[in-house]
């Protein structure tokens, strides 16, 4: 990997350095807990503030050499953006419903195809999303930023789709590159210029047989969880190793097993739920039956008793607690764990690149998250 | 505790010292702390910073480390401790340390108490804007724009039911009689369009911009003219209230609405699809409650009986008040609807709308199209049509 010995004079590099998290799982937890109690609580509109607790949360833990990066991110900002990309979505779907018209008089079902525009429209917003949130994002006290433009991200994004929808599938790896390349070429830190050095054709050697493997495991149930958790660590593993930012060199380790048991973990915990919300059902019509006097037996067969107001309700409190719960358990384990295991694979050569650099870089608004939160694109 | 400050004077500190960053460089700086009248920062003789104590804040940091930022300094410099003393003594030192800091106590109630609010308000506006502008922008919709949107609709339910329309001879003949005489006396034009679909579907329908649709189903189970047209009155009075536009408006603004509201908490989908169903049911009863009143004003006016409809809605749906949460139907229960039609009712004092011959021929409209075209393969009609038109019976 690293054939320094024909140049012998130069110092020998510093060994690469690990990737710490040293986030408190419960902290964590008590966090997104709390957090999903008050999104039930306001109808929604606490997500801003959870994002935002979250990524404070992830990004202050992630230690860099010994120091914690830094998310400066504010949650009426997040507001703010998804206001305003409010007041610009509306009238555009006003106008998507009018042109869908159109289109349906001239041929039914011929609207189909305005759906790319939203698909475009998305990109852009998961472009600018991205900006966002990396403007936020501080190291050592300098921000990282991003410059490049959204649009053209979405064009770029579009055509790839299409080639992979084309093929299949088969041309993914080659469509993550190009899109890594044009984010990573167009991210800073500070006067450090990113760039991505992943090559489809690596990442397709690794994923080939699990691209084989999909449509299959589609039909067999335990395979799906296998076949998707070994992707996503192929997909960090390639995507983590290809980021540069200057002489700044990531590389990860992850295996391909790395994953798998977080999804099973997740899954274990929804029949879990899905146990204790049917006990608890079962439960509710129980005692709704005794209250309206008819034995267990007939429980089922009288179809007024599913629609009796009482048992609505109670099956209602019995929904939002799953849903509650739910919330929790992907927040844990599909952000939090997901993030401390990609952090623990990681490590960084060439560090020393980073010593000095000079701060650059406006901050951008968060219009792109109001966007992709309006088009339901939202990452995390 | 106590015995820090007091050693402290004596000696050089080399335990104050911490790592600073500028805002402008990534460069760590190591520095010494000092408490003057304001906190001093010296990386050397000659590179002093100081941050006065009400300026600074707090800023987010992994435990056992205090991450501190400066209001007066660039928005980035950062002062971080890591010795447990020396950050008690600094934040002793400084006031509002924690005023900036989001997540503080009280700021969840805020927030809580405006969006209830928030949820107020677009709950009033779900329940009294969203009707209001259906009422006032139906009659701002040009009849052509109506006209578009029942051409989309029928295009569509032309393909879901496999364009089988039944227009045998003399079938056809006594529909346009039955229609025509329906039509006058609802005081509609002639540019309404109307046909028999071949579907075993016991319904009928009317689109936006003027079309009415039979389905061969409740033909079957109608026993005499006037219970069809007691159907086809009530669906002219969808067209004549203009209850498809209204229903876009109203649907569509309350759907927006509650989807707003909702946003995107995970699992959110079915309180969305409950209340949207709550809410558009309730509208939708109105509808039809109006349209049951408009069939039976146009059958009074040509002196027919009322109950018939009733009693055909009855024989197709059966007693509903057991099954089903009223709350939920987009129609009043078929038992409360006949019972309106019965209380409505009059004795015949107008001639027959059909004789007795078109009423046969009209039964067997989709005899001769049904027959060889489709055979027994009446496949597609399984299930309930969609709830995407208006103003079903």
């Amino acid at each position: 990997m690293n054939q320094m010995m024909m140049v012998p004079p130069q110092p020998a590099p510093p060994p690469p350095l690990p990737l710490a998290f040293s986030g408190d799982r419960g902290e964590f937890r008590r966090l997104v807990t709390r957090g999903a109690a008050l999104e039930l609580v306001t109808v929604g509109f606490y997500r801003f503030w959870l994002a935002t607790d979250i990524r404070r949360h992830l990004w202050s833990n992630t230690v860099i050499d010994g120091d914690a990066a830094e998310y400066t991110g504010r949650a009426r900002e997040l507001l703010i953006g998804f206001l305003i990309a409010m007041a610009i979505i509306v009238p555009i779907y006003l106008a998507y419903f009018i042109a869908g018209l159109e289109a349906e008089r001239f041929k039914a079902f011929a609207s189909t195809p305005l759906v790319l525009f939203f698909y475009v429209f998305g990109q852009f917003a998961i472009y600018r999303a991205r900006r966002y949130r990396l403007t936020r994002t501080v190291w050592r006290g300098v921000r990282f930023w991003m410059s490049g433009s959204g649009w053209a991200y979405a064009g770029w994004s579009m055509l790839w789709g299409l080639g992979t929808v084309l093929t299949l599938g088969l041309l993914l790896p080659w469509r993550e590159a190009a899109l890594e390349r044009y984010k990573m070429r167009h991210s800073y830190y500070g006067d450090l210029q990113g760039s991505f050095e992943g090559r489809g054709w690596e990442f397709f050697k690794r994923g080939w047989w699990l691209w084989l493997l999909a449509p299959f495991s589609f039909y067999l149930f335990p395979a799906a969880p296998f076949v998707y958790a070994a992707y996503k660590a192929v997909e960090w593993r390639w995507w983590l190793s290809g980021i540069r930012f200057g002489g700044v060199r990531l590389e990860s380790t992850m295996r391909r097993s790395a994953l798998i048991g977080l999804y099973w973990k997740v899954i274990g915990w929804f029949l879990l739920f899905a146990l204790a919300i049917g006990a608890y059902l079962v439960g509710c019509a129980a005692l709704v039956a005794s209250m309206h006097g008819i034995a267990m037996a007939m429980l089922f067969k009288t179809p007024a008793l599913l629609h009796s107001i009482p048992l609505i309700v109670l099956a209602g409190i019995g929904y939002l607690a799953t849903v509650l719960g739910l919330n929790v358990v992907m927040r844990v384990y599909l952000l939090r764990d997901l993030w401390a295991r990609v952090v623990a694979s990681t490590t960084v050569h060439g560090i020393e690149a980073a010593a000095n650099v000079s701060a650059r870089g406006e901050l951008a608004n968060a219009l792109g998250e109001g966007f992709a939160d309006g088009l339901d694109v939202a990452g995390f | 505790m106590d015995n820090v400050p007091e050693a402290a004077p004596a000696q050089p500190q080399p335990e104050r010292s911490a790592i600073f960053f500028n805002g402008e460089s990534s460069r760590r700086r190591p520095v010494t702390v000092t408490f003057s009248y304001a906190l001093e920062l010296r990386e050397s003789l000659n590179s002093t910073v100081r941050w006065q104590y009400a300026d600074v804040r707090r800023a987010d940091s992994p435990a056992g480390i205090l991450r501190l930022s400066c209001l007066s300094a660039p928005a980035l410099a950062r002062l971080e401790i890591r010795d447990a003393a020396l950050a008690a003594e600094v934040i002793a030192h400084c006031p509002r340390l924690d005023q900036n800091l989001p997540g503080k106590s009280g700021s969840a109630a805020t927030i809580v108490a405006w969006s209830l609010a928030a949820a107020a308000s677009i709950i009033a506006m779900v329940w009294f804007g969203a009707p209001l502008a259906a009422d006032r922008l139906t009659p701002l919709v040009p009849q052509s724009f109506e006209r578009r949107l029942g051409d989309v609709a029928d295009g569509q339910i032309k393909v879901m039911f496999g364009n089988k329309v039944c227009n045998e001879g003399a079938g056809q003949a006594a529909f346009t009689k039955l229609v025509d005489k329906l039509r006058d006396a609802a005081g509609l034009d002639p540019s309404i369009r109307s046909a028999v679909l071949a579907t075993v579907i016991p319904n009928a329908f009317a689109l936006p911009g003027g079309r009415v649709y039979l389905f061969d189903g409740l033909l079957a189970k109608a026993q005499n003219p006037d219970e069809i047209a007691g159907v086809l009155a009530h669906e002219f009075g969808h067209l004549r209230h203009r209850d498809g536009t209204r229903n876009l408006i109203y649907n569509g603004g309350s759907s927006f609405l509650i989807g707003l509201l909702f946003g995107d908490v995970t699992g959110s989908g079915a309180m969305i699809f409950a209340s949207r169903s709550l809410v558009t049911a309730s509208y939708s009863r109105e509808a039809e409650q109006g349209a049951d009143d408009f069939s039976i004003e146009v059958m009074h006016k040509l002196g027919r009986p009322t109950k018939p409809m009733g009693e055909l809605l009855f024989r197709v749906t059966g007693k509903q008040g057991d099954n089903g949460l009223s709350i939920l139907t987009g129609h009043p229960l078929t038992e409360d609807r006949l019972q309106h039609m019965t209380e409505a009712d009059r004795p015949a004092s107008g001639p027959p709308l059909l004789t007795a011959d078109e009423w046969t021929a009209l039964k067997a409209i989709c005899a001769a199209a049904g027959g060889s075209e489709k055979g027994g393969g009446d496949g597609n009609s399984g299930g309930k049509p969609s709830e995407d038109g208006s103003g079903k019976i």
